[in-house]
């Protein structure tokens, strides 16, 4: 299981995937009418919006994760339960009386 | 260089069209990444409603429907609540079914014409979401307070027992189930999906009460499904050239955030609420598509609407709609709210209690 990471941690990453979903989107956005044009050519090139959202999915989606955790966000733990370990019997031996 | 867009497929973005969009994404992907499913079904008219034709707005919802399927499922899978066979042999049968679907819905518009297709939509989403919506939601309500299901032998229980071949073995969910129980209820929300576009509406509840798994692992197995038929159902619209990038990337900003609120939440809420929240919503979409009906009725002559109504009904309708994710977001929002300060301060009573 991965390690917990912490708020600093979280706090660098936010940052460096910020910057690299920003550029995503603003490459995007920038030249918005000739990539959309592109990308509806239909065929082929429909493999272009496909990779772009799995692009922007691990961009984005690490910003965002990283943004909740930054924040304090972040899944409870599910409590440790420890299984209760049968105590063992002592084994039934013949004993001698003597 | 600068290119002309075809104005009667891509429409000029506004700064309200932007927000409009980011906003319904960021609350559309946080019920998605709470029940499952979620926010397509105000989606797809929203866009309509800022002009975009309906098969781009179609295309465009689910080229960022899978991406934000595929994110909450891998975060889900992390709290060990994904189960990835059962997705997958959900998501065959879904293929199956939506073909199925698209089948039955152009021998409906042969037959009956537009008007008759859209009845027949209408009438199955009022149907379904009463039917089933309104079990989920009784069941949600009558869980006992610790958020556990009731006890008792269930249907699930019942079907589990039967051992019919091939008996399938899902580790995560914790259910041994024959194949002939499992594939139906993929079949259902594949056919669901292609005549209503919100397959997890069936595929949810037909895990929880037909195949026994928890509502936990349930809503978190229905981000693989829609992930897979999402891919699917985009390379199909994609190779058409329906996608328009720009909308897509927008949702996809919001609804990755909200993806991943929705799935930390889950972890920390008592399980009954992803019942309660999907219950819900569905019967409040209900409401909404049952407003839609007459409108249909007058268009087959089979009732008489004045004109003013129907679009009072339909403006009606769609608001419905908007108001059931925001009510579905406030829960969940409000839910994660009140559980955080409990557990803060339930560790604050243990730290006092070790000094």
């Amino acid at each position: 299981m991965a390690h917990e990471m912490t708020k600093k941690q979280a706090v660098v990453r936010v940052i460096g995937f910020g910057a690299a979903s920003a550029a995503v989107f603003g490459t995007i956005f920038q030249f918005a009418n000739p990539i959309t044009e592109m990308f509806s050519r239909g065929g082929f090139y429909a493999a272009m919006p496909i990779a772009t959202v799995f692009l922007v999915s691990y961009v984005h989606g690490s910003f965002a994760s990283n943004l909740w955790t930054a924040l304090g966000i972040n899944a409870k733990q599910p409590a440790k339960t420890l299984q209760p370990t049968a105590a063992k019997r002592p084994e039934v031996r013949a004993t001698l009386n003597a | 260089m600068d290119v002309a867009l075809d104005s009667l497929r891509f429409i000029d973005l506004t700064t309200t069209s932007i927000i409009f969009l980011f906003i319904v994404g960021f609350i559309g992907g946080l019920v998605s990444g709470f029940i499952g499913s979620g926010g397509a079904f105000v989606l797809t008219p929203g866009m309509m409603s800022l002009g975009v034709p309906g098969t781009v707005a179609v295309a465009s919802n689910m080229c960022h429907k899978f991406p934000k399927a595929l994110v909450g499922a891998i975060k889900r899978f992390r709290y060990g609540q994904v189960d990835i066979k059962l997705g997958l042999v959900m998501a065959v049968s879904a293929g199956v079914g939506v073909q199925f679907g698209i089948k039955l819905q152009r021998v409906i518009l042969e037959k009956w014409g537009q008007s008759g297709s859209n009845l027949y939509v209408s009438l199955s989403f009022v149907a379904v979401l009463i039917l089933v919506g309104g079990y989920v939601f009784y069941d949600a309500m009558t869980a006992d307070k610790g958020g556990k299901p009731k006890a008792g032998t269930t249907l699930a229980q019942r079907l589990q027992k039967i051992e019919l071949w091939p008996m399938m073995t899902f580790k995560t969910a914790g259910v041994r189930i024959s194949m002939w129980f499992t594939v139906p209820v993929g079949f259902a929300t594949g056919m669901l999906a292609a005549t209503i576009a919100v397959g997890g509406f069936v595929g949810v509840p037909g895990m929880i009460y037909i195949i026994g798994c928890s509502g936990l692992v349930a809503s978190a197995t229905e981000l693989v499904i829609a992930f897979v038929m999402g891919l699917g159902g985009t390379v199909n619209w994609a190779m058409h050239g329906m996608v328009d990038i720009r909308l897509t990337a927008i949702i996809l900003a919001g609804s990755l955030l909200g993806v991943q609120l929705g799935a930390i939440g889950t972890t920390i809420v008592k399980e009954s609420l992803i019942k309660f929240v999907m219950g819900a919503i569905m019967l409040i979409v209900a409401v909404s598509r049952a407003l839609a009906v007459p409108k249909y009725l007058a268009e087959l002559g089979l009732m008489e609407v004045d004109p003013g109504t129907v679009s009072l009904m339909d403006k009606a309708s769609f608001l419905i709609m908007c108001a059931a994710l925001l009510f579905g977001a406030l829960i969940i929002l409000g839910s994660m709210y009140k559980a955080r300060k409990a557990n803060a301060a339930e560790e604050e009573r243990e730290a006092v209690v070790r000094v």
